[in-house]
């Protein structure tokens, strides 16, 4: 990819053809150099940029070099972030049920691979009221458990500030849940999200416990752990997350770092961002902008 | 609307909407409790075995098989946890090291061979004296057992006395690593402020040591009331001490764990107050009550240097107490830790299922287990008739 | 020093066990294992093969042109102005698949997928919600009026944490009972491309819908005209009531003029003369009656200059033309025309009819969710403007 990048930016500058000729030679030979010496991370990592979690030379070079096999996608290319503006989430919960939608998750108000959090300060409190859409009180007043509302509790009350913060997994940087997983059925795949292979989970839920944000849930019927890929069949083919896909408002900001006029590398340049729990060292990768002390 | 919420568990505050579906349940409570147990018996088997402790000989070769036993169905709540217990094997065929509990095979499977080992050596001239007297489909067993070989010169002897002293020796550190690890399993997760801890090794081995010894207790005054025969007053006084010792220690660390949360008093205490007087109230109340008995009726015993019957009964009285404080800790902890949600804003209690796969149904029948195996064990290996062996010294 | 049998056994029985576990464990290792790291490399691909459900709303154009059409020239096509957020450019406002929840990788199919039904009410099947009128033959897709509502809620009922950029309404002050699509085209809710279309009778109590909402059937008129003889003593031959105090009805919306006689006949509205004839009237003479008079030509009243003039600055103000008026909102159509054939022509109606009818909106002796609150902010002056101003109107 970068190769050819440098192939356009040659051609732009106005390079001679014969000039232009010779750089193609090189960069061939150049790339016949890093497949043969792909044992040295250093060089592969100027080329490709960073080693996956937990990956050792030779599995970096297998991951660069023999990519998974997706159609029309090399994970090398890649690097998935996620933006949330929380500032203009209106709490329509639409995300949150194409997500249960897209994904087959349980359509009941325990399990969530996204979900929408609440928070109002009311008047002359140093703390905020927190709320989220399986508050028993939200379920009720939406009269079913699968008809995702917040209530209109705070009609008659004089509230500071509040605002509305959708959730859903980080996609950390150093996963706490890949760390604990005891059979590799958890892992961060090369161009970012955190996959899990339900196919080799054996339901212990150690991630469950070990995910600082909740992200993680237990899908009882199929006895593996369910949890947000950014809709990894998604993103893969050139579509949006569905969350991101369906958000009337555009909280949702999704794009690949290693562009940088993707919308997340403009919407993380051009804004003052924040990660959640950044104690935890878990480095996110989704950013937040205008959330607040008070969100966990 | 109530039916609604009948799956889930009901909680005060604000919690994530995947924390209402609890990961961990009762099972999990019973699994460090029965591995502490086998930490526990092994120890003061290997009091007598390594040190040479002589008032622990009546009890060694018993503790070593109660350990052996529980043992056996240490990872069995494990297994009726997981979502995919078919697949459990996943972990040791593909350990992924950087998990706390990949290690779990390799650790519980080393020693449980150790265990086995151990015992082998342990009753092997019974093995074989009994191969030549029993008839039948037992001869043959006890003829499979012996290996093929009858050798029991004192040479032969000898060599098993000193490798059954080494492995002692070794379980001694695996015990501890068994149960310090189960303990690093809760401690290592940053994400819950009740577990996340470093002194969680330490209060699992040391009270799973303190559970153990009352276990032993227990079963040794009740197979010696079954049994028609003495109680050893001075194996009694010995196992006195150890439980002085442990309970004593136990009592301390937690103290200290909790002065710790409290005088850091970091964001969310409040909370962990609340989770104290609220969810787990009762098993903290239990847990510190018992503790509090056991220390104080072993300390009189100590004062008043009680022996005989008298030491009998309080004795099995705080070892019967520190097995039941030693449960209601796990409670607390592994329970608890979960009560009190990751946002720190919010609490959960939780109702245990009385039936269905992890249900308290099953918890009892686990628990039941080993306590059948054992007298099964007894059965195959007597581990009281010593009269027939050499000298141990 | 020899080692004895029993050891050198053990020994080799230690050894034959680990040889197995060791052979069984590289055995059992998945192929593509440690690949790319500690995990099974081809789950990768595996994940990454799943079909897309949600499809976009491209996807809905090629059978649904109309409404697709609709959409995409209203304001839930684009929610902001600038279509920017802080200089990334992001696509906005709702498309098919969020308010017409279910995900079209499943349509058609047997699965819950919400749609609209043919008669062109919005209906959407809200995940397991699957609250339907019965008498919708084949289209079990609708909802309850209740929940309905709810679809357009979910984003614009008032609450405190929403930014208040965002269009919201306190929906008790905002319109009561009534339905959302009463006044929005839930395509393109802007008012002044309100919707033209029928809608379930609601009971203005309860709020639940009387009767489904099925396709207006018109009647035949000629059948009309000898049903309507019944009509003359009051309305008129022609439609041309032969006291003011009573309506014309010629050139009256058939829709409308069905509704009132079937609300008549159910007893939701009340009338000492018409609830007695609404009675003898069949299903089809209702709809024949109404053809009829549909079609026969209206006649326009004459009134008081001044009043004309300040009912004309009434009518601008108090938003009659958001509904009474062919252009909606802006007033840009035929004044006194509505646009929904469920609403009344005011044009050319008899003054003295309209303001009894006003009066007994804020007397509340009638009751209509959006009436009601209109008229009780009149006074008496201007219910006799107001009226003056629509009868004066050309109703051609």
């Amino acid at each position: 990819m970068t190769t050819l990048d440098e192939n356009a930016k040659q051609e732009a500058s106005g390079m001679t053809r014969r000039g232009f000729l010779g750089f193609l030679g090189k960069s061939a030979a150049c790339v016949g150099a890093i497949a043969g010496a792909s044992s040295t991370i250093g060089a592969t990592e100027l080329v490709h940029g960073k080693r996956g979690f937990q990956q050792n030379d030779e599995q970096f070079a297998e991951a660069v070099n023999n990519p998974p096999k997706v159609p029309d996608y090399n994970w090398n290319d890649h690097e998935w972030a996620m933006g949330v503006d929380t500032d203009r989430c209106i709490g329509c919960l639409r995300c949150m049920e194409a997500c249960k939608m897209e994904n087959s998750v349980q359509m009941d108000a325990f399990h969530f691979r996204t979900w929408v959090e609440r928070y109002v300060y009311l008047e002359g409190s140093n703390t905020a009221v927190v709320d989220s859409q399986s508050d028993p009180k939200n379920i009720e007043n939406a009269g079913s458990e699968t008809k995702f509302r917040f209530d209109n509790r705070y009609r008659n009350v004089k509230v500071d500030k509040a605002f509305f913060v959708p959730k859903l997994c980080n996609q950390c940087e150093h996963p706490s849940c890949v760390q604990v997983c005891p059979t590799g059925a958890t892992f961060k795949a090369n161009d970012g999200p955190v996959l899990i292979d339900t196919t080799y989970c054996i339901g212990c839920q150690y991630c469950v416990q070990a995910c600082p944000y909740g992200a993680r849930t237990f899908n009882e019927s199929r006895g593996t752990v369910d949890k947000c890929n950014w809709c990894y069949h998604r993103i893969t083919k050139g579509l949006n997350p569905a969350c991101v896909e369906v958000c009337p408002t555009g909280t949702r900001i999704f794009g690949d770092r290693k562009d940088p006029e993707s919308p997340i590398s403009l919407f993380i340049r051009n804004n003052h961002v924040q990660v959640l729990k950044p104690e935890m060292g878990n480095a996110p990768n989704v950013f937040y902008k205008g959330t607040d002390k008070e969100v966990v | 609307m109530e039916s609604v919420f009948n799956h889930v568990t009901p909680h005060i505050g604000f919690i994530y909407p995947n924390e209402s579906d609890m990961a961990w349940t009762q099972l999990i409570v019973i699994y460090p409790y029965i591995t502490g147990l086998v930490a526990g018996a092994f120890v003061v088997s290997s009091l007598h075995h390594v040190f040479r402790i002589q008032r622990f000989a009546a009890v060694s070769r018993f503790a070593l098989l109660t350990a052996l036993c529980f043992m056996f169905f240490a990872p069995s709540p494990l297994l009726f946890h997981l979502g995919q217990p078919t697949r459990a094997f996943n972990a040791v065929i593909t350990p992924h090291w950087t998990s706390a509990m990949a290690a779990f095979g390799y650790v519980a499977g080393f020693y449980v061979c150790l265990l086995i080992l151990e015992t082998w050596f342990a009753f092997r001239a019974d093995i074989v004296a009994m191969s030549k007297t029993r008839t039948g489909i037992m001869g043959k067993v006890y003829g499979w057992l012996t290996l093929g070989s009858d050798d029991v010169s004192p040479h032969a002897l000898a060599i098993d006395h000193k490798i059954a002293r080494i492995l002692a020796m070794i379980g001694i550190p695996s015990a501890c690593g068994l149960h310090g690890y189960v303990g690093f399993v809760f401690g290592s997760l940053k994400t819950r402020e009740w577990w996340s801890s470093d002194l969680m090794p330490v209060i699992f081995l040391l009270s799973a040591v303190g559970s153990g010894v009352g276990l032993l207790i227990v079963l040794y005054v009740i197979v010696s009331k079954f049994r028609k025969t003495a109680i050893a007053d001075d194996t009694m006084r010995g196992l006195l001490y150890v439980l002085f010792t442990a309970i004593t220690v136990v009592m301390v660390i937690e103290g200290l764990e909790l002065l710790e949360i409290f005088y850091k008093a970091r964001e969310g205490v409040e909370t962990v107050r609340e989770l104290i007087m609220g969810p787990i109230w009762a098993g903290m109340a239990i847990q510190w009550a018992m503790s509090i008995f056991v220390l104080v009726a072993t300390s009189t015993m100590l004062v008043y240097d009680v022996h005989g019957k008298r030491l009998v009964t309080w004795l099995f009285l705080s070892g019967l107490a520190m097995m039941i404080g030693v449960l209601a800790m796990r409670w607390n902890v592994v329970i608890g830790g979960q009560e009190l949600s990751k946002t720190m804003k919010g609490l959960l209690t939780y109702y245990p299922e009385m039936f269905g796969r992890e249900s308290l149904f099953v918890v009892g029948i686990i628990s039941i287990c080993p306590y059948i195996t054992l007298w099964l064990a007894t059965k195959l290996l007597p581990p009281w008739e010593t009269a027939s062996l050499p000298s141990r010294t | 020093m020899s080692v004895p049998k029993h050891i050198v056994r053990l020994l080799a029985l230690i050894a034959v066990v680990a040889v197995v576990v060791f052979s069984v464990k590289k055995f059992l290792v998945p192929d593509s294992f440690y690949q790319y790291g500690h995990y099974r490399g081809n789950a990768v691909a595996e994940i990454a093969s799943k079909a897309p459900k949600l499809q976009g709303s491209a996807s809905c154009q090629s059978c649904h042109k109309e409404a697709y059409a609709v959409w995409t020239s209203g304001i839930h096509r684009k929610a902001t102005k600038d279509n920017k957020v802080q200089g990334v450019v992001v696509k906005y406002g709702p498309g098919c698949e969020v308010c017409h929840t279910g995900p079209a990788g499943n349509h058609p199919s047997k699965e819950p997928m919400p749609l609209s039904v043919e008669d062109r009410v919005t209906s959407i099947t809200h995940l397991e919600h699957k609250v339907h009128p019965a008498n919708v033959p084949g289209r079990n897709l609708m909802l309850d009026p209740e929940s309905m509502r709810g679809v357009c809620l979910n984003c614009h009922d008032k609450l405190e944490a929403r930014p208040v950029v965002q269009r919201q309404v306190a929906v008790d002050s905002h319109s009561g009972k009534e339905l959302c699509t009463t006044c929005h085209n839930p395509h393109s809710p802007r008012i002044d491309n309100f919707a033209a279309l029928p809608r379930p009778a609601v009971d203005p109590n309860t709020g639940k819908a009387i009767s489904a909402v099925e396709k207006f059937k018109t009647g035949d008129a000629s059948a009309g005209k000898s049903a309507a003889a019944v009509c003359a003593a009051c309305h008129g031959n022609a439609g041309v009531s032969v006291n003011p105090i009573w309506p014309n009805l010629a050139g009256q919306h058939a829709v409308y003029l069905t509704n009132a006689l079937k609300a008549f006949k159910s007893g939701a509205r009340k009338n000492d003369m018409m609830s007695g004839i609404a009675a003898g009237l069949s299903e089809a003479d209702i709809s024949n009656v109404a053809a009829y008079f549909a079609k026969a030509s209206c006649r326009v009243t004459g009134g008081d200059k001044a009043k004309i003039e300040a009912g004309k600055t009434k009518a601008a103000a108090a938003g009659c033309a958001a509904c009474h008026n062919a252009g909606g909102l802006r007033g840009t159509g035929a004044a006194g025309i509505s646009a929904s054939p469920a609403w009344p022509n005011l044009a050319g109606q008899n003054a003295d009819y309209l303001a009894s009818a006003l009066k007994s909106f804020k007397d509340d002796s009638r009751n209509h969710a959006v009436m009601s609150s209109v008229a009780k902010s009149l006074s008496d002056s201007d219910i006799d403007n107001l009226s003056a101003y629509y009868a004066s109107v050309s109703c051609k």
